[in-house]
C-alpha cells in the first residue's frame, strides 16, 4: 500500500484500501477473444523459428513473445487501481411515535390519553435509551400518514394527524435507512391503521417488513378495557340547499359501554336550536341511523352544528359534536305579482317572469271588482277569492320579491297588513310598485307604511297625471346601475336607451326621497320626475316604476323592426337588482374554493364598487376575520384600480372562519360576510379501537417484542444485535492501461522483439 | 226668473247645502285632479280594414263588447271604435286586433301577411268573427286561405276544452254565438300562447246592441243564455289576451276544477 501511495502521490496517505479493477463492462468477450487469438498467434510465430538454428535465441524469442502478447491482453482489459477508504460505523435504531389523532384518545382505567402514555414510558426508559445511544444511533420520527423526524419529542409530540398507514411508514423507513444498518425498530402506537380491514397485517405491510430485515418491537399504547363513547360517526349533507325547501340530513349515531339512557341530538345554527330529536340508546345496541329534516331560511354559505350530549368518562371528547356547512341557494326567486286589474302592462311582464327559468311566479289579478255586475253566479266564474291574509300575514316572508301593479289594496287588503309588508322590506324583502292610475296616491298609499319604504313620497295635492307621450332620460350619475345595463358596453347601452318608443301615462305627484337612486327621469318645467326610482329601506330594496306603459318597450319596438329582448333584460334587471342577488352588489365576497382541507391557505377576494356602481379605486376597506378560536384580526385593505382586493390566510386548525368586510360610505355601513369551512379528517374516531391483534403480528413477523403499555413500562429488557459494521466513506481510482509508461514499455518490448529477430536474421 | 230671486226664495238650510256642494264639487276637482291615463294602456279593439267584403257587418259589436267588458271586469276600455290597416304604423299600439266579415275578401298582400305574421308572433292577438251565418261561408274560405298563407305548417286546429279561454273569467261549456254553426272555436297556438282565435258562429250578432240598449239582431234559434254565451265568451277571450294561463296558475287550479266538476254534472 505504502509502494502505492509512494507511486502515485502524497495526497492518497487517507486511503486505507486498494484493489484492482478490470474492464467490466465486456470483460468476459476480451477474454475469449485473447484466449483464442493469442495461442494461435503464438503458434504462427513458433513455426517461424525454425530457421533460427540457436535454440537459446529461439527461447528467447518465443519467450518475450509470450510476454508481449501478455501485456497487450492486460492492457486490453483495462486495468485500473482503486482507492478506498472505509470506517467502522454504528448500527441505527428508529424509534417511531405515532402522532396520528387517534392517540389523543383517552384510555382507561387512568382516563389519560394513549400518547401521554407514550411520553410516560420514554420518560421512564430514559436511561436505557440514552445506553442504546451510546452504541447505536438512535432516530426518532413521528409517523402518520407519512413520517417525519422529531427533535424535540416533548415539546412536538401532538395527536393532530388525519390517519395512520403503516405500509408508507414502513416504505419511508426503508429508504431511510437503505446505506445505513438497520438494527431494530421501536414502533409506539395504538395499532389503529384504517388500511387494514383484519387483524392481520395486508401482504404489502408484510413484504416491505421483510425488506426492512430488522425486528419492529410494538409497544402498544392504550387498552380497549372499559372503552366509553358517545358519537357522531357519520353525517350525510347536502353541500347546498334551497332557501325554503327542507333539507335531510342523515346521521350515524354510534354508542359504546353508554347504559340505557335517552340523549336529544340537536341541531343549531349559531345559538338558535332549529330541531332536537330524542334518540333512545339501549345496552347491547351500538349503531343508531336518524333522519332528520330542516329548512334553511337564509341564503349563503350557511354553517349548522349537530350534537349530542357529553357523558362523564367518555374517551373521545370530540366526536359528540360536528359542524358542517351547507351553501343555500335560492332554487328560484319567488315573486308575488298583484295586478289592479288586467292590462297590456301587466300581460307582458307576466309574460317575462314566467319566462324567467330563475323566476317562481304566484300572480293575482284582480279581474271584477266590487262594483262590477258579472251577471253569472259565482258557480260559473273562474274566480278565486284573494288570499290576502294568508299571503300578507303567514307567507309573506317566503317571497323575495312583492310586485303591485297597478293595485289599488282598498278592497283586498286590510290596511294593517300594510306595516307588515315595511316590515318585510326592512327585513331584507324587495317591494316594487308599477304606476298607473290604482297606484301611489290612486291606490291610497299615501301616508300609508309603503310610502316609507318607497323611493318616492307623495304629494297630497298631486298634479295630477300627464297622458303625454314622453321619453324617460337615463340619469348620467347612475349609467352604470345593474338595472340599467341593457348591453355589456356602456355607449351601447346608451344608445339603447335612447332607441326605445316613447312611454305614456306619467305619475307628477311623487318627489324622490333624499337617499333614492333616480335610475330614469323625465323633466319637466325644470323639474324631474322620477320614472324609475330605487332605494335601500333596511335590510331590504324598493323600486318604482311611476308609469303603466312599458310594454312599449316590446310590443311597440317589435313593430319597430326591434324586439322585446330589451323589455325583458331591463324587468330581469331590475328583479336582479331589487332582490339583491350577488351580482349587483356593491361589495362582493368570494373565496377560491368551496370548502378547504387543514393547512390549505385561503383566498378571499373582494369587489367594491361605489354607490353609482362604479369600481370604488383606492378606496380603503376593514377586513375583519374570526378564528375558530374566538379571536379576530383586523386589516385595513387596499383595492385597486379595479375595485378588486384580495385577503391570504392559513388556518391554524379545521372549524370554521369568517371574514367581513366593511365599508363606511358618508356614515352608512355596508358589510358582507363570508364562511369558510375548514374540514380536518375525524377517519380515526370512526374505528377508534386499540388494534392490539395488528401489532402482535408485525412484531412476530419481523422477530421483534409486542409490549401493552397498560401502565409505563421498563423496556430494558430489550437487546438489539450490534454487529460492526464498516461503511466506505470515500474512493479513488487510477488507469493502469490508459498512460504513456504503459505504451512505452509495449513499444520498448516490441523493438527488442524486432532487433534480436533481426540479429538472427529473420525480417 | 232672476237670480236674485232664486236665492232668496230659497231655504237658508237649502242654500248652505247648496253652497257646500258646490265648493266641494270645486274642491274636489283641486284635490283630486281626474285621472287621465295614457288611452294606450286602455284597452281598445281596432276594427281590420280589408279590401273586399264588409269589414263592419256588426258596427256596434265592438262597442257593445267593450261596454260588457266596462261592466263585468275591471278592464279599463276605450270604448270608442278603432278601424285601423295592417299597415298603418300604429298597428302596434294595439295588441288585440278584430277582423269580421260576412262575405268573402281580397286576399291580403304580401306586406300585410307579413306585418300579420310578425304582429302575431311576438306578442298579438287575432280575434277572426264570422258574421255570415253561413256554413262554408265565402268569408270563411277567405280566412281559411288567408291562415294558410301566414302559417303554412300550422293548421288552424279546434280550441281544446280546457283550454284558458273557457275559463279565463267564465267558466264556459260550449262556445256560442248568434247562431251555433260549430260549437268549437278555432285557434293558431305559437309555442304554447295562442295567437288567433276564430268563431264561425257571429260573435259580434250577438253582442251588439244600440245606443238605447236595444239588440241588433236577434239570436237564432236559441234563448237569452246564447246570448249571455257569446258575451261570456267574448269577455273571456279578451280576458285570455289579457291574463294568458294565468288561469292554470296551481293557485286557482283545485277551485277552478271543483266548480268546472259541479257546473258541468248540472
Amino acid at each position: 500500500m505504502n509502494f502505492l501511495i509512494e507511486f502515485f502521490g502524497s495526497g492518497l496517505a487517507e486511503y486505507n484500501e486498494w484493489n484492482i479493477q478490470w474492464a467490466p463492462e465486456n470483460s468476459q468477450a476480451i477474454a475469449v477473444i485473447l484466449g483464442v487469438s493469442i495461442p494461435l498467434a503464438l503458434w504462427f510465430f513458433w513455426t517461424s523459428l525454425k530457421r533460427i538454428p540457436s535454440r537459446l535465441k529461439k527461447i528467447f524469442l518465443f519467450g518475450l513473445r509470450v510476454f508481449i502478447f501478455l501485456f497487450l491482453g492486460l492492457l486490453l482489459l483495462k486495468p485500473q487501481l482503486e482507492l478506498k477508504k472505509s470506517q467502522s460505523h454504528k448500527n441505527s435504531i428508529a424509534v417511531l411515535l405515532d402522532n396520528s389523532k387517534s392517540m389523543g384518545i383517552k384510555t382507561f382505567p387512568r382516563e389519560e390519553k394513549r400518547m401521554d402514555r407514550v411520553l410516560e414510558t420514554l420518560k421512564a426508559n430514559k436511561d436505557y435509551l440514552a445506553g442504546l445511544k451510546k452504541d447505536f444511533n438512535v432516530d426518532t420520527f413521528f409517523i402518520s400518514d407519512h413520517t417525519e423526524p422529531a427533535s424535540d419529542v416533548d415539546v412536538q409530540y401532538q395527536a393532530r394527524r388525519p390517519n395512520t398507514d403503516y405500509s408508507k411508514v414502513f416504505r419511508d423507513l426503508k429508504k431511510h435507512y437503505e446505506k445505513k444498518p438497520l438494527a431494530g425498530v421501536f414502533l409506539f402506537t395504538d395499532g389503529a391503521d384504517l388500511n387494514h380491514s383484519s387483524d392481520d397485517p395486508s401482504r404489502e405491510l408484510v413484504e416491505i417488513l421483510a425488506g426492512l430485515n430488522s425486528p419492529v418491537h410494538t409497544i402498544q399504547a392504550g387498552t380497549n378495557e372499559s372503552f366509553k363513547d358517545l358519537s357522531i360517526q357519520s353525517l350525510l349533507a347536502p353541500d347546498f340547499g334551497f332557501a325554503f325547501q327542507p333539507v335531510n340530513l342523515s346521521v350515524s349515531l354510534n354508542a359504546s359501554s353508554m347504559g340505557n339512557k335517552n340523549i336529544s341530538l340537536v341541531l343549531k345554527e349559531g345559538k338558535n336550536i332549529l330541531i332536537s330529536k330524542m334518540v333512545e340508546i339501549r345496552e347491547g345496541k351500538t349503531d343508531y341511523q336518524v333522519e332528520l329534516q330542516f329548512t334553511p331560511r337564509d341564503l349563503g354559505k350557511r354553517v349548522y352544528s349537530l350534537s349530542v350530549p357529553l357523558f362523564s368518562g367518555e374517551s373521545i371528547t370530540t366526536n359528540n359534536h360536528r359542524d358542517f356547512q351547507v351553501k343555500v341557494i335560492r332554487d328560484r326567486t319567488r315573486i308575488l305579482h298583484l295586478n289592479g286589474r288586467p292590462s297590456w302592462d301587466s300581460r307582458y311582464l307576466r309574460e317575462v317572469l314566467v319566462n324567467n327559468p330563475k323566476v317562481d311566479l304566484l300572480s293575482f289579478f284582480i279581474l271584477r271588482t266590487l262594483s262590477d255586475d258579472v251577471a253569472a253566479p259565482t258557480s260559473e266564474l273562474s274566480l278565486i277569492p284573494f288570499p290576502s291574509n294568508l299571503l300578507f300575514s303567514d307567507y309573506l316572508n317566503s317571497f323575495d320579491l312583492v310586485i303591485f301593479q297597478n293595485f289599488r289594496f282598498e278592497s283586498f287588503i286590510d290596511k294593517k297588513l300594510l306595516s307588515n309588508i315595511k316590515t318585510y322590506v326592512q327585513e331584507g324583502g324587495s317591494f316594487l310598485m308599477i304606476g298607473g292610475d290604482l297606484s301611489f296616491q290612486g291606490g291610497g298609499y299615501d301616508r300609508t307604511p309603503i310610502e316609507d319604504i318607497l323611493p318616492v313620497t307623495m304629494q297630497k295635492v298631486g298634479k295630477g297625471y300627464s297622458s303625454e307621450e314622453f321619453k324617460p332620460v337615463v340619469e348620467k350619475k347612475l349609467e352604470h346601475h345593474p338595472i340599467l345595463r341593457l348591453e355589456k358596453k356602456k355607449a351601447s347601452s346608451q344608445k339603447t336607451w335612447e332607441s326605445l318608443p316613447l312611454l305614456n301615462g306619467l305619475n307628477l305627484g311623487l318627489t324622490a326621497k333624499p337617499k333614492s337612486h333616480v335610475l330614469l327621469g323625465y323633466k319637466i318645467e325644470g323639474t324631474t320626475i322620477p320614472v324609475m326610482a330605487t332605494i335601500k329601506t333596511g335590510e331590504g330594496r324598493t323600486a318604482v316604476l311611476t308609469t303603466d306603459s312599458s310594454w312599449n318597450w316590446n310590443f311597440r319596438r317589435v313593430g319597430e323592426g326591434g324586439s322585446g329582448r330589451y323589455y325583458e333584460r331591463f324587468w330581469n334587471n331590475t328583479i336582479d337588482w331589487i332582490t339583491n342577488a350577488p351580482e349587483t352588489r356593491l361589495l362582493r365576497l368570494e373565496t377560491d374554493k368551496e370548502r378547504y382541507k387543514e393547512g390549505e391557505e385561503v383566498l378571499v377576494r373582494f369587489n367594491v364598487l361605489k354607490e353609482d356602481y362604479t369600481p370604488a379605486s383606492e378606496e380603503k376597506v376593514n377586513l375583519t376575520l374570526f378564528k375558530v378560536s374566538g379571536e379576530r384580526e383586523d386589516h385595513l385593505l387596499d383595492v385597486d384600480k379595479n375595485g378588486d382586493g384580495a385577503f391570504q390566510f392559513l388556518p391554524e386548525r379545521e372549524g370554521f372562519y369568517s371574514v367581513e368586510i366593511e365599508l363606511d360610505r358618508n356614515g352608512e355601513k355596508i358589510s358582507d360576510k363570508i364562511s369558510i369551512g375548514v374540514s380536518g379528517e375525524t377517519a380515526e374516531f370512526d374505528k377508534p379501537l386499540v388494534n392490539a391483534a395488528l401489532l402482535k403480528n408485525i412484531a412476530n413477523v419481523t422477530g421483534g417484542e409486542y409490549v401493552i403499555l397498560d401502565e409505563a413500562k421498563d423496556l430494558s429488557g430489550i437487546r438489539f444485535e450490534n454487529p460492526e459494521v464498516r461503511v466506505l466513506t470515500n474512493k479513488k481510482t487510477f488507469s493502469l492501461w490508459d498512460n504513456w509508461w504503459s505504451y512505452g514499455l509495449l513499444v520498448g518490448f516490441l523493438m527488442v522483439d524486432w532487433w534480436v529477430r533481426r540479429k538472427s536474421g529473420l525480417s | 226668473m232672476k237670480t236674485k230671486e232664486i236665492l232668496f226664495k230659497l231655504k237658508p238650510m237649502r242654500f248652505a247645502f247648496y253652497i257646500i256642494m258646490g265648493l266641494a264639487v270645486l274642491g274636489g276637482g283641486f284635490l283630486f285632479t281626474p285621472v287621465v291615463w295614457g288611452d294606450y294602456s286602455k284597452l281598445t279593439i281596432p276594427i281590420i280594414k280589408y279590401r273586399g267584403g264588409d269589414h263592419r257587418p256588426r258596427p256596434e259589436a265592438v262597442r257593445s263588447l267593450m261596454a260588457q267588458l266596462a261592466r263585468r271586469t275591471s278592464i279599463e276600455v276605450n270604448r270608442e271604435p278603432v278601424e285601423i290597416k295592417l299597415t298603418d304604423p300604429d298597428l302596434y299600439r294595439y295588441p288585440f286586433i278584430y277582423l269580421a266579415g260576412n262575405a268573402g275578401f281580397e286576399p291580403f298582400s304580401p306586406r300585410e301577411l307579413r306585418i300579420l305574421r310578425h304582429y302575431l308572433g311576438f306578442g298579438g292577438f287575432l280575434l277572426i268573427d264570422d258574421s255570415s251565418s253561413k256554413i262554408h261561408s265565402e268569408f270563411d274560405a277567405s280566412v281559411r286561405k288567408l291562415v294558410a298563407q301566414l302559417f303554412p305548417k300550422i293548421p288552424l286546429q279546434k280550441i281544446s276544452r280546457d283550454h284558458s279561454i273557457y275559463r279565463s273569467f267564465y267558466l264556459i261549456k260550449r262556445p256560442a254565438g248568434r247562431v251555433l254553426l260549430n260549437p268549437f272555436l278555432e285557434e293558431i297556438s305559437i309555442k304554447g300562447r295562442t295567437v288567433l282565435a276564430y268563431s264561425t258562429n257571429d260573435l259580434g250578432g250577438a253582442w251588439a246592441r244600440d245606443k238605447l240598449g236595444h239588440w241588433n239582431h236577434d239570436i237564432v234559434a236559441g234563448s237569452s243564455t246564447q246570448r249571455q254565451g257569446s258575451i261570456r265568451l267574448g269577455v273571456n277571450i279578451v280576458m285570455y289576451s289579457l291574463t294568458l294561463d294565468y288561469k292554470k296558475d296551481m293557485v286557482h287550479l283545485p277551485i277552478i276544477l271543483e266548480r268546472l266538476r259541479r257546473y258541468h254534472s248540472k
